[in-house]
């Protein structure tokens, strides 16, 4: 068994020598290079643009402009995501640093220089650049497709329930612009082979991505091909088709020769997806005793101007407790911003800060401890489904989780725990992440040299996905590990699960157990129907695979191995096909990983910036598959999610609409040393019902309850609550200036 | 590209991965509208990278890092902001651990780099490589080569080095997927630390 096997990635090796491929690593003979021109405005039009300096300068080949970029052809109908608006198709400015030109030229820094060559002139309208602003437009949100969530859920008369509630919570929280910042810039490396493109893409997705790309340009999905080599981090921002992709397309097009565009770091984090500025409004009413009554989450996100894009914020009030009254409603509004993306983790991230932190305030009105209160409305079933959800170990998740914290030694009152000069603080919550099911195919082929091969069309962005699938397929198989391939990121290649919103595990997963399954089958067949096999006349289910060879059961020395038998019979490979479909889920359940954070702040007094020292995390995500890289995407993902607590925020000028911190050196993402200890641990109970393998997704789990957890520890260290983020020390000061 | 071929033939024969096609970047867009384009001219460079003599002929914007990335053909150092805030383009200049993407090529004629492709002595990972590859230092492995690198220039620097000085030192090299902790683990297996070293 190499599942539950803390094995080394496969693709370690050439991630430490330097010889991994990404993106901007491929070369092609002849490339060219191509720079995008920003706009300097957030909103108005173009009123004219001179590109005869950038044209003449040295090098350039092509500058596009509105003016001459071929005709687009329409948004192709998919659930994909990409901006309604194509690049450069008219004068109108919708958000800073939108793209006005791209240059083409023969390097890249001639490319840049000629951009600098682009002048542009403007006509400015004025900029909605705050939720604040933005909010007289609030409306319930009109979806470009089939919508993925109800925008409005009321059941059992919230209002009044409230209204009656023994103890209650009335507050606004409010989260920034967040970014994904992977470290790896988006990028595109597009060619044309006689009417046939080909794409490299920094990209979670490469199907997905092929059917925006060929509808976008008009031309038959079967004439492009997108690679992804293995992508520099993602977090959901490499899911959309941004511009770049479609421009490097065009661009290549025009000028003949591969064209290479990889975009700035500014532009990573001015036009390749954020998540919005979101002020939810949550209400909480409960009996003495802690027992809810009512939740009124009422949320609100900014949206660009052109298109809809609410954020499924009110996930947690409507699937976490038993409430006999909820209300939760989804509102967009209005801003000059550019398009949002998926960012890890969309609607239970944010929502959870706010209901994570809500309860941590009703538990302080009721004098209740907060994992108690929690504990008292543990649902065993999802409230609005009304299913029983599959193996949700929460419990054992707070119990450990508190056990290897010591929040026994927890002081009940705020700002009672100290150490010198550094007020102490301790707090938890809950994470709670939906099982998604998307449909996805894998083959798994046995070879007759005594190797085998995964194939399917995913992207490893960093999760460890290929090692993983490697290790279902070669549990399924019997082939150990070592001998294992997997051929990925490739839309020639049998079409995966997005990497985006933990479908890997589940959906690919399952595609690629089945897969195995069916291959070790298939080649069980041909050897006990050969008279020439040592098992010969078995039943196939009296089979048994391991260690690269079949065996009879109930002799494991009467067998033989894979590549004996393939040898023999002439076969090069038994190569089968395995497929996950979403509509054949279990339906007696509803599914979802669960979990549970503590974390432990200090605060210095006379500088209180936050520091967490200690934090402690538990997840029940079913099985888990490698303990090793399983143990590392839940640390990432908590840091990831205490830097958007305490340090990250996009800050727009609410005057003029710019971003004025697109840079490392602004946004501040978090450093080793702001990295405390970090102890994860799972609940390990394989969830056979979720999927054949019994192992859940992990990547967004983890993120979900870190910020209210944080939150409610800077709470319980200051006395001092702390319902924006992110939690800096400027914000800190002044609130403890003004509580005295 | 027939239906059967896979994406590391792809990879191999289709595409030239890090060849030597003169490419490269300005540091900044300083340029505007008016000014004169700057001369198309070249320059003549000669840098000893990873123990070999390389004679380059570069754009004088061209940063070291692009020199290295597009000319030489060492993709191992990652531009990950050209800006000198991210750490992924950490090579060795001389021995000492440099941003690449902060300084231009045309600036070392005669020095000696190494990047994260020098590291091993021939098959064998230097034990910096071996100790993040064993305690899983990475996640997607873009910021990789600058911690290896930079982890590898800092125990030079410090050869007393303790493990609880190993975060404030390294804080030059982000690291978004945030495998903060078992890098920082590798870096201190790697020198050897104990728990409390
Ligand atoms: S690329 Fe040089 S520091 Fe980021
Ligand atoms: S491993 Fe992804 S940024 Fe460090």
């Amino acid at each position: 068994m190499s599942i539950g096997t803390p094995i080394t990635r496969i693709e370690a090796p050439s991630k430490v020598n330097g010889q991994a491929v990404y993106t901007a690593d491929v070369q092609l003979p002849g490339m060219v290079h191509a720079v995008m021109v920003g706009s300097t405005i957030a909103a108005g039009r173009l009123r004219a643009i001179d590109t005869r300096a950038a044209e003449s300068a040295p090098g350039v080949l092509a500058v596009l402009t509105h003016r001459n970029v071929p005709r687009w052809h329409g948004t192709p109908d998919d659930l994909h995501y990409v901006e309604p608006r194509f690049p450069l198709a008219d004068t109108e400015i919708h958000y800073h640093d939108q793209c006005v030109a791209v240059v083409v030229a023969t390097t890249r820094e001639q490319a840049a220089y000629a951009a600098g060559l682009v002048a542009v002139e403007y006509e400015a309208r004025p900029v909605v650049a705050s939720l604040d602003a933005a909010l007289p437009t609030a409306h319930e949100p009109v979806w470009r497709f089939e919508p993925l969530f109800p925008s409005v859920v009321e059941v059992g008369g919230p209002k009044e329930a409230f209204a009656g509630s023994a103890a209650k919570v009335d507050a606004e929280y409010r989260t920034p612009y967040h970014s994904h910042a992977p470290i790896e810039p988006n990028a595109t490396v597009a060619q044309w082979e006689r009417g046939r493109l080909n794409i490299h893409k920094t990209s979670q997705d490469v199907h997905g991505d092929r059917r925006i790309i060929a509808g976008a340009l008009g031309v038959p999905a079967d004439h492009v091909r997108v690679w992804s080599t293995l992508v520099g981090g993602a977090f959901g921002n490499k899911t959309t088709v941004w511009p770049h992709t479609l421009l490097a397309a065009v661009a290549s097009r025009q000028v003949g020769p591969p064209v290479r565009l990889v975009t700035t770091r500014k532009q990573v984090f001015t036009g390749h997806g954020h998540q919005p500025p979101i002020i939810q409004h949550l209400r909480v009413g409960a009996d003495a005793d802690g027992t809810l009554r009512a939740i009124i989450h009422e949320t609100t996100n900014g949206t660009p101007i052109l298109f809809d894009d609410p954020e499924p914020t009110i996930s947690p009030s409507a699937s976490m407790y038993a409430v006999p009254a909820l209300g939760a409603y989804v509102r967009v509004a209005d801003m000059h911003m550019p398009a949002p993306a998926l960012l890890r983790t969309p609607g239970d991230g944010p929502g959870m800060f706010a209901v994570g932190s809500a309860m941590d305030e009703l538990s302080y009105a009721l004098n209740l401890d907060p994992l108690e209160l929690r504990r008292r409305n543990h649902l065993a079933h999802h409230p609005l489904k009304r299913k029983p959800w599959s193996g949700k170990q929460l419990l054992d998740c707070y119990a450990l989780g508190a056990e290897r914290f010591g929040w026994d030694r927890r002081a009940p009152r705020p700002r009672a725990m100290r150490d010198g000069d550094d007020w102490v603080g301790f707090g938890m919550s809950s994470a709670q992440r939906l099982e998604p099911h998307t449909a996805a195919t894998a083959t798994v082929a046995i070879l007759d040299d005594g190797t085998a091969e995964v194939r399917t069309s995913i992207a490893e962005i960093g999760t460890g996905n290929l090692t993983t699938l490697v290790q279902i397929a070669a549990d399924g198989t019997g082939v150990p590990v070592r001998r294992f391939g997997i051929v990925s990121g490739d839309t020639d290649l049998p079409e995966a699960a997005p990497t985006h919103g933990s479908r890997s595990t589940g959906s690919t997963g399952t595609a690629v157990h089945l897969a195995a399954q069916n291959a070790r089958l298939a080649a069980t067949r041909l050897a006990v129907a050969d008279p020439r096999s040592p098992l010969h006349g078995l039943p196939t289910d009296r089979v048994g695979a391991a260690d690269g060879r079949l065996f009879a059961v109930d002799a494991p020395e009467r067998g033989e191995s894979y590549q004996d038998l393939l040898r023999r019979n002439h076969v090069k490979a038994v190569t089968e096909e395995g497929h996950h479909d979403p509509n054949a889920k279990n339906q007696q359940f509803a599914f979802a990983t669960f979990g549970a954070h503590f974390t432990e702040v200090r605060i210095n007094r006379n500088v209180p910036r936050v520091r967490v020292t200690r934090h402690v995390a538990v997840f029940a995500i079913g099985r888990v598959l490698n303990p090793k890289t399983a143990r590392n995407q839940a640390q990432g993902g908590i840091v990831f999610a205490a830097g958007q607590t305490l340090s990250e925020q996009l800050t727009q000028d609410p005057a003029t609409g710019l971003f004025v911190t697109p840079a490392f050196t602004d946004y501040h993402v978090p450093v080793h040393a702001d990295v405390g200890e970090i102890d994860v641990s799972f609940v390990e109970e394989p969830d056979y019902n979720a999927h054949p393998h019994g192992a859940k997704g992990l990547g967004e789990v983890v993120c979900v309850g870190v910020h209210a957890a944080i939150a409610n520890a800077v709470y319980h260290a200051t006395g001092i609550r702390v319902r924006e983020l992110p939690i800096t020390p400027d914000k800190l000061a002044r609130l403890v200036r003004e509580s005295g | 590209m027939s239906e059967g071929t896979n994406r590391r033939t792809v990879l191999a024969g289709g595409l030239t991965v890090g060849a030597g096609l003169a490419v490269g970047s300005t540091l900044a867009r300083t340029a505007t509208a008016g000014t004169t384009p700057a001369p198309n001219t070249r320059r003549s460079v000669s840098l000893v990278v990873n123990g070999t003599r390389r004679r380059l002929e570069v754009d004088p914007r061209t940063s070291l890092l692009d020199a290295l990335r597009d000319q030489v053909g060492l993709t191992g150092a990652k531009k990950g902001c050209d800006q000198g805030a991210c750490g992924a383009c950490t090579v060795l200049l001389n021995g000492r651990r440099v941003l690449s993407c902060l300084t231009l090529a045309v600036m070392h004629d005669g020095d000696e780099v190494t990047t994260v492709e020098g590291l091993a002595s021939g098959d064998r990972r230097h034990p910096m490589q071996q100790a993040f590859m064993d305690l899983d230092g990475f996640q997607c492995g873009f910021c990789t080569s600058g911690q290896i690198v930079s982890a590898v220039g800092l125990l030079a620097e410090k050869p007393d080095l303790r493990r609880a000085e190993i975060p404030e030192l390294m804080s030059g090299n982000l690291c978004r997927c945030a495998a903060y902790c078992n890098i920082r683990d590798a870096i201190a297996t790697a020198a050897g630390l104990g728990e409390d070293g």
